[in-house]
């Protein structure tokens, strides 16, 4: 339990994105699953410690520090865009050569459910394209971009 | 048909299995099975057979989803993403083209073997339904002069039937597909309407984004090779549903009625329209007489003749029936009938023809023809609501048109919804980007929301004339899993395309500058389409409206069908569909495809003497 609230506490901070909305999308579960399935859960472990740490001291300097950490800088990259876009990208040869390449390490949608629930659609006032239709005519009125937070 | 000078084929005899067997299922098999199929000898209806190479598709509402979530879970997007081919009918795929090489031709990646010098792009969908189930729904009428290009700009072919002889069959299709548009709206380059029509639709709305350009550019002149013509962004016409006009009622989705009653922005036109608000010829199949019998994984290899004679009747048909996972069948088997219709496309129907003895006329597989397709991207100064509604639902029309295709195709443009999706894959790029540059949280959030509403393009489709050069071929070295030639595609775009797409870049920077927008547009010679004129690179792709294969003309030597799509050598077959087609010109060709295969339908019913 604590390691699935830790997931979505970090992913919150990095995405932009409340809780509480990373939690209606209903996909915390499945992300965790693929990301310790791809990369490991020692990784994932040092991933997570890291983000609890964000609650001690300085966040932003804290998540510079993750962002730009060798190792667990281009996964936290990689989280951000399994929840803006519901799939996995390939990490960096660089790095799988440093810390191990995996077999599931492959671009892929995770699933059509997480392909419906991608923040960017959100983020930019749409909806997921082949999903979730506004309604005849919503394409008429003038576009609104949710505000953060 | 009165003016069919035709003899009447007839019941040639009780002995054949059936009266018409039709070849394809997709929207041509569609309309000649739901016309033909309410037909009647006395009180018996017309024996008819459907054989379709590809899967069923889209049988139940719940069969259709499977698609949905196909093509929701692909990683790449592209039209075929949610329609699943088989290995036995298979599907070229844009994903297989490649940039080609001296060294590299032919390439036979995927299903096509392509000769060059440049790939043909465009895919298609062998199932029930074909590749209307991906198509965007853009319902154009031709313009009166696309039907006279021969006579008035000296190239192609003039076509054997007029604007004005299609008119009634171009209102039947509308209204069979279920076109939403304004006459107001459509009259222009001379199209005219019947007084008192009206499509069976009114207009879908136009977006936001078309509110917005048309706000600038209506009423701009533009000077393009000395012809000034005034702009007019027009409403595009599209078979997809909106607000009924009388007499209409709009068609839901195929096993689930009232799903898709009206357009819901679900922005995925192409490839799969989730709630089939858009016209898919799985809705005519849907009201297709039970007695029309419909094979599906029936792969037609071969038409056999009464006889060597160049101008033998159809005797057979080979096919083989199989099933996916299980070994190729061993032999084909036979079906026969008094009319045979190919209803393919403009690449699986002379393929047919070219791998059956004795060889057909020449014109069969020559003038392959498409819309190459030109992008033109661009960041608005603020958000117009890019990735919200159809695809396009606006577009400039008027440069249709005009004295200059003497010397260059003409082209329409669409203005598009869907910022730069495919063109960069975006959205997911823009945040890959944003996140690569080390953004997180709502700086993240920021800059995605600032960059890409504010995305939007303009797509030009040329005209390309018929070329002798480019065409379907075979090689039988090359064959599928049945043991059936590929096709083997040669493919070419002349100056006169390329002199188009130099005018519709001057256009498109004129536009982007009034519009106060900051072009992107970068064109690569690391793309498959890439072309030059003048020093001016392009990037074209396939816009899928493969045509110009068995052309439509007035006499044997010019032509392999004439203007009902019969065959000039072989009484008793027609090939219908656009491979008939003498010369694409600019409009999305389904539509005027549809209104010849409703032409074609009553001259097969003449020929039964069943009329």
């Amino acid at each position: 339990m604590k390691t699935r609230r830790s997931f979505v506490a970090l992913s919150s901070a990095l995405t932009g994105f409340r809780e509480v909305d990373l939690w209606g999308t209903g996909q915390a579960d499945s992300y965790l699953g693929e990301l310790i399935a791809t990369v490991g859960e020692d990784v994932v472990a040092r991933l997570l410690a890291a983000g609890d740490d964000l609650a001690s001291g300085d966040p932003a300097e804290a998540l510079g520090r993750l962002l730009r950490d060798d190792e667990l800088g281009p996964v936290a990259k990689n989280v951000v865009v399994l929840w803006y876009t519901g799939a996995w990208r390939p990490l960096p040869n660089e790095w799988r050569s440093r810390f191990g390449a995996s077999p599931l390490d492959v671009g892929r949608v995770i699933s059509p459910s997480s392909y419906r629930s991608g923040l960017v659609w959100k983020a930019i006032g749409a909806h997921p394209q082949g999903a979730n239709g506004p309604g005849f005519a919503s394409w008429a009125s003038p576009p609104t971009v949710p505000s953060a937070g | 048909m009165g003016q069919s000078a035709h003899r009447p084929v007839g019941r040639l005899s009780e002995v054949a299995d059936y009266d018409i067997v039709i070849v394809g299922a997709g929207p041509v098999g569609a309309i000649l099975a739901r016309v033909l199929g309410s037909a009647a000898v006395g009180s018996e209806p017309l024996r008819i057979l459907v054989l379709e190479a590809g899967p069923a598709v889209g049988r139940t509402w719940s069969d259709y989803q499977a698609n949905v979530d196909h093509y929701l879970g692909s990683s790449i997007k592209v039209p075929n993403a949610p329609w699943v081919s088989s290995a036995y009918a298979p599907s070229p795929d844009v994903l297989d083209v490649r940039p080609l090489t001296p060294d590299s031709i032919p390439d036979d990646n995927g299903y096509f073997v392509q000769y060059g010098p440049l790939p043909f792009e465009s895919d298609y969908v062998r199932a029930q339904g074909g590749t209307m189930l991906h198509w965007l729904a853009t319902s154009l009428r031709m313009v009166p002069n696309d039907f006279e290009i021969r006579s008035r700009y000296g190239h192609g072919l003039d076509w054997p039937v007029s604007y004005d002889e299609l008119q009634p069959y171009y209102e039947r299709a509308e209204w069979e597909l279920g076109v939403s548009a304004n006459v107001e709206d459509q009259e222009y380059l001379g199209i005219t309407f019947r007084d008192g029509y009206h499509f069976p639709m009114s207009r879908i709305p136009l977006s936001y984004l078309d509110e917005h350009v048309a706000g600038t550019v209506d009423g701009l002149t533009v000077t393009l090779d000395g012809e000034a013509t005034e702009l007019l962004v027009s409403s595009t016409p599209q078979a997809r549903n909106s607000t009924p006009n009388p007499g209409y009622r709009p068609i839901g989705a195929h096993g689930a009625e009232h799903m898709g009653l009206r357009c819901e922005g679900n922005s995925s036109c192409i490839p799969i329209c989730p709630v089939q608000a858009k016209y898919s010829p799985l809705k005519t199949w849907g009201l297709v007489s039970r007695h029309v019998e419909v094979r599906t994984q029936c792969v037609v290899s071969k038409v056999i003749y009464a006889g060597s004679a160049p101008d033998a009747p159809v005797a057979a048909l080979e096919y083989y029936s199989y099933t996916d996972g299980l070994p190729p069948p061993a032999t084909p088997e036979r079906v026969t009938a008094d009319i045979y219709v190919l209803a393919g496309n403009a690449i699986e129907n002379p393929k047919l023809l070219l791998a059956s003895e004795p060889t057909p006329n020449d014109n069969i597989g020559r003038h392959l023809m498409d819309h190459p397709y030109v992008l033109s991207w661009a960041l608005m100064p603020e958000n117009i609501g890019a990735y919200r509604g159809p695809s396009s639902t606006s577009g400039i029309e008027v440069l249709r048109d005009g004295a200059f295709r003497k010397d260059r195709a003409a082209f329409r443009m669409e203005v598009v919804n869907w910022g730069w999706d495919f063109i960069t894959n975006s959205p997911f790029s823009d945040l890959e980007s944003a996140v690569d540059k080390g953004l997180y949280g709502a700086e993240l959030r920021a800059e995605i929301a600032d960059r890409v509403p504010r995305q939007f393009r303009f797509g030009f489709l040329y005209e390309q004339l018929p070329d002798p050069g480019n065409r379907v071929f075979l090689n039988n070295g090359y064959v599928d899993a049945l043991g059936i030639p590929r096709p083997c595609i040669a493919y070419d775009v002349d100056d006169y395309v390329r002199k188009g797409m130099v005018a519709s870049q001057g256009l498109s920077e004129s536009l982007f500058a009034a519009l106060g927008a900051t072009e992107y547009t970068r064109y690569s010679d690391s793309k498959p389409g890439y072309v030059t004129y003048d020093g001016w690179p392009f990037n074209f792709v396939g816009a899928g409206h493969l045509a110009g294969t068995h052309c439509m003309g007035t006499k044997r030597s010019n032509s392999a069908v004439d203007s009902f799509q019969r065959s000039w050598e072989h009484e008793n077959l027609y090939l219908i569909g656009c491979g008939s087609m003498p010369t694409v010109s600019t409009s999305n060709p389904s539509l005027t495809m549809a209104a010849l295969a409703f032409r074609s339908a009553e001259a097969i019913l003449d020929d039964l003497g069943v009329r």
